[in-house]
Parts: C-alpha cells; sequence; structure tokens
C-alpha cells in the first residue's frame, strides 16, 4: 500500500461496501475452491491450536515444578531433637531456600502409599518401615546450585536428594514440543500462504476481463488487488475462527477428562488458555492471510 | 492536447497498423475518425489510451509521454481518459448504475457526486428506468449508451469513443453524438471514430481525419 494519503484512506473506507460485494463475488465464482480452501484452513488452524494448547500447557507444568521445587535432605539419623531443630534453623537461613518441612518416617511411609496405590501393599512384605525421615526442602530453582553447595557443607547431613533430573527431563519434552510446535507453524505457515494465493490467482484469472477494463480505466492497482486481499484475509480468518470454536471444545472434553484420572496434574485455568488461544489464532491466521493474499497478488503482478 | 510525430504503429505479427501518422489535437477540439473497417481506427485510439505503444516516433497525450516504461504516468493519464470501448467492457452481474459508479470509484470524487453523476448520466443517455438493470439483460445499444454513461460520469479531460453509435438507431445515434459534441463547451476533447459519416454534424473547426490503410491525412472543417 505504497504512496497512501489521507484521500485513498477515505475512497477505502467509502468504497468498502463495494470491495465487500466484490470479494463476495469472487468467492461464489469459485465457491468449491473456497470452500474446499476454508476447510484446509479449518483444518490446519485446528491441529495449531492443539499444538499451541498442548505447549502452552507444558510451559504451565514447568513453571509450577519450578515454583515448588524442593529436595530432600537426609540426615544423621544419631542426632538429637535439639541438634535437628538447630539444622532446620540453619537451612533456613540459607539464601533462597523457602520453607522447610520434617518428614517423619511414618509420613514418609504413608506418602509412599498414597503414590503407590493400588500397589502399596508390596510395602506390606517389610517387617519394619523401611523409609528414613527427612526434610523436605522448598527452594528458589534458580539457586539450587549454591543452596546444595551449602547444604553439604552442613553438619548433620548425610546426603540430598534432588529434583534436577526430572526437571530436566520434562523441560527436554517442553523443548521438543517447543521445536514441533515451530516446525508446525512453519509449515502450516507456508501450507496457508500457498492456499491463499492459489486461490487468489485463481480469482483473477476468473475475473480477468473485469481486472482488465479496471485498468483500462486507470484503477490504482490497490483498488483492484483489495477485493482479493479481502477474499485471502476472509479465508483464513473464518478458518482461525472457525478452529478456535473447534480447538476450545477439543479442549474442555480433555480436561474434563483428565480432571478424573490425574488429579494432582496442574492445569492452567481453561478460560484463560482458550482466550489465549482464540487470540492467537485469529492473529496467525491474519498475519497469514495478509502474507498469502500479498503473495497471490504479487504472482499475479502482470495481470493486476 | 495530443501531439503524434511520426508515429508508426506494427503488432508482433508484423501487420503495420499506423504509418507515419503526424497530428496535433488541441483541448477542446471535436475529432471525428472515419475510414473503413481495418483502417486502424482503433489502433489510434488504442495509442492515445496507451494500451499499445508507437513501435517508433513519438506520441504525447495530455502531457504524457505513450511509450514503454512508463507505466504509472499512462494509468494516472487514463483516469483522465472517458473511454467508451467498441466491446463496452460493461461488468458483468452488475447492475448500470453499478457499472458506471465503478468507473468513478477511485477518482476524485465524493460519495455523493459519484452516486448524482452517475444517475445523471444515465439520464442524459436517455436510461433512466434501467438504472437497476443488470447488464446482461440489457439491449447492445443499451449496453452501449451505459459504456457512454460511464465515460462522461466520470469528466473527463478527453473522450476516446470507439464507435460509440454502432449499435444505436438512428435518433439514439444522433442523441449521443450530439451529448458528445456539446462538450466541447466544457473544454474536453472528444474523439469518435464512426462508420456512420452520414451522422457527423461537423461544426467550424472540428477535425475530421480519415484514416485507410494506416495512413491518415485531416482537415478542419471550415
Amino acid at each position: 500500500m505504497k504512496g497512501w494519503n489521507k484521500s485513498d484512506m477515505k475512497k477505502t473506507i467509502y468504497n468498502m461496501g463495494y470491495f465487500l460485494n466484490e470479494t463476495k463475488t469472487i468467492i461464489k465464482t469459485d465457491l468449491l475452491s473456497n470452500i474446499f480452501s476454508l476447510l484446509c484452513m479449518v483444518l490446519i488452524f485446528f491441529i495449531l491450536s492443539l499444538i499451541i494448547a498442548v505447549w502452552r500447557i507444558s510451559m504451565y507444568e514447568v513453571k509450577v515444578i519450578e515454583k515448588d521445587a524442593q529436595i530432600s535432605v537426609y540426615y544423621d539419623l544419631n542426632l538429637d531433637n535439639n541438634s535437628q531443630a538447630q539444622l532446620v534453623e540453619n537451612i533456613k537461613s540459607i539464601s533462597g531456600v523457602n520453607e522447610v518441612y520434617m518428614v517423619g518416617k511414618d509420613e514418609a511411609y504413608k506418602r509412599m502409599q498414597e503414590i503407590l496405590g493400588d500397589d502399596a501393599q508390596v510395602l506390606e512384605f517389610f517387617d519394619n518401615n523401611p523409609f528414613s525421615p527427612f526434610l523436605e526442602v522448598t527452594i528458589k530453582l534458580d539457586n539450587m546450585n549454591p543452596i546444595l553447595e551449602s547444604l553439604n557443607k552442613l553438619e548433620g547431613v548425610d546426603f540430598v536428594r534432588d529434583n534436577r533430573q526430572v526437571l530436566s527431563h520434562i523441560k527436554s519434552i517442553v523443548n521438543m514440543i517447543s521445536l514441533l510446535g515451530f516446525l508446525f507453524i512453519t509449515a502450516a505457515g507456508i501450507s496457508t500462504v500457498v492456499i491463499i494465493s492459489h486461490i487468489i490467482g485463481m480469482g483473477i484469472q476468473s475475473n480477468i476481463e473485469q481486472v482488465n477494463t479496471l485498468k483500462l480505466l486507470g484503477a490504482p492497482k490497490n483498488f483492484i488487488a483489495f477485493p482479493f486481499l479481502l477474499e485471502g484475509l476472509l479465508l483464513t480468518i473464518s478458518g482461525g475462527l472457525i478452529s478456535s470454536a473447534f480447538g476450545s471444545l477439543t479442549l474442555s472434553y480433555i480436561y474434563s477428562k483428565m480432571s478424573g484420572p490425574i488429579p494432582f496434574l496442574p492445569l492452567p485455568p481453561i478460560g484463560k488458555l482458550i482466550s489465549n488461544l482464540i487470540i492467537l489464532l485469529i492473529c496467525i491466521s491474519a498475519v497469514l492471510g495478509t502474507a498469502g493474499s500479498i503473495f497471490g497478488l504479487s504472482s499475479s503482478r502482470e495481470k493486476v | 492536447m495530443i501531439e503524434a510525430r511520426e508515429v508508426c504503429l506494427k503488432y508482433a505479427d508484423g501487420t503495420e497498423a499506423l504509418k507515419n501518422v503526424n497530428v496535433k489535437i488541441e483541448n477542446g477540439d471535436i475529432v471525428y475518425v472515419t475510414g473503413p473497417s481495418g483502417s486502424g481506427k482503433t489502433s489510434l485510439l488504442k495509442l492515445f489510451m496507451g494500451i499499445e505503444y508507437p513501435t517508433s516516433g513519438s506520441l504525447t497525450v495530455l502531457g504524457q509521454p505513450i511509450s514503454k516504461g512508463q507505466t504509472s504516468g499512462i494509468n494516472k493519464l487514463r483516469r483522465t481518459i472517458g473511454p467508451v470501448f467498441q466491446q463496452f467492457r460493461l461488468i458483468k452481474g452488475r447492475t448500470a448504475l453499478e457499472n458506471v459508479m465503478l468507473g468513478m470509484r477511485f477518482l476524485d470524487f465524493n460519495k455523493d457526486e459519484i452516486m448524482e453523476n452517475s444517475k445523471a448520466s444515465l439520464k442524459n443517455v436517455g436510461l433512466e428506468d434501467k438504472i437497476s438493470s443488470l447488464v446482461e439483460n440489457l439491449s447492445w445499444g443499451e449496453c452501449q449508451r451505459v459504456a457512454i454513461a460511464r465515460a462522461l460520469a466520470r469528466k473527463p479531460a478527453l473522450i476516446l469513443a470507439d464507435e460509440p453509435t454502432g449499435n444505436l438507431d438512428r435518433d439514439n445515434a444522433v442523441r449521443i453524438l450530439h451529448l458528445l459534441t456539446g462538450l466541447k463547451d466544457k473544454k474536453t476533447t472528444v474523439i469518435i471514430t464512426t462508420h456512420a459519416t452520414h451522422l457527423i454534424d461537423g461544426k467550424k473547426g472540428d477535425m475530421l481525419i480519415h484514416i485507410d490503410k494506416g495512413s491518415i491525412c485531416y482537415e478542419r472543417l471550415e
């Protein structure tokens, strides 16, 4: 839209009714192709919405886990109560430690029973409680290394178990999802641009007489191209809207199914997740629609 | 003003449409271009519209040189021209009014002017009762008048009318020619190609160009 001024803008606004009518006519001329293009858009954006949702949920998981990062400190069992209390105070004074909670032998046993669920009967094979008491330390994840160093220096500490491996596993899964998401967004972007530019090329071909007449009447390129640009935008934004509706329904269904069997899995609030997803999909579809239309128009620049 | 110096036009297939055309048309001139079919009348108008470029020689229309590489200038020039095409070039699926309005939408007219000028032009060509008719439902003569109305509504500096009376009955042909030549008072240059020499009601100062096999001769009416 090179060299646009206020007057051009005004003309575009009062010609909007004409442009929309033209777009309707262009779509009607190649109705079947436009319907199939719309279906392609819906499918592409639907898969994209699911990938984005999975990625956002994974990011949320990591954040939650990082926020509540816990390490277990096992101490010398010969320590008396006073020494244990002193150890707790010493740990609390380490920078980056949020909370210290003492888990006794019985609680450790109960926790394992809860984790094992139906398989908890395996614990009955032990004559005595096999678990040791420990200190559950909630820390800021960024400070994990200096905290571990400080803990290992403390008197009475036998060994420290951190969850670094679990976290790094989850992080690598998220990274993989991000990479897959990025690859899919790229593929979806290219496919959308190709489909839209192709449908615009067909639209121009079907309306070539009208395009030529407008050229002979001296119509500016922007004026001739605008209805085709609207066609591309209409297809992608409609595709984005329909797919976000399907995506929302699918996510609601998945949430309802997940809340039963795995209630401990922290999930982001569904309302916020869906509203963000809809906004993101509409923005992506608008950008891809514009890009596809411009690409289609520049491919047919000799005709327009 | 239109000025052609030694203009030749040769099509890609080797057909020599115009040979050494030298002509100077002043603003506000009424010009009748006559000649047998295939003599080069339409080619001359195509050159004036910048649809074709001279193979040799120089041509300037309203100050705009017509040559390759002048696309942007030629496009601007076309906005000051009211063309009436031999094949009308109306947009199907649109009404007569929509077709006339379409020719003005990208020009410097506001919304009300577009509507008023379009309706007035259709009235001037006798189609006030057909403004809402789709062009495919109009007769050839009516389509021709819509094309003329589209050209007039643009209030152009130059009208290029290719056989504007070709599909009209005598009364309507006279009416249209009267309408076009009446634009002289508004300093509009009007160039009309026609077979119907018997309908020409030339006035003093009007120009008569005769083309035969691509060569032209012209005279000013006394």
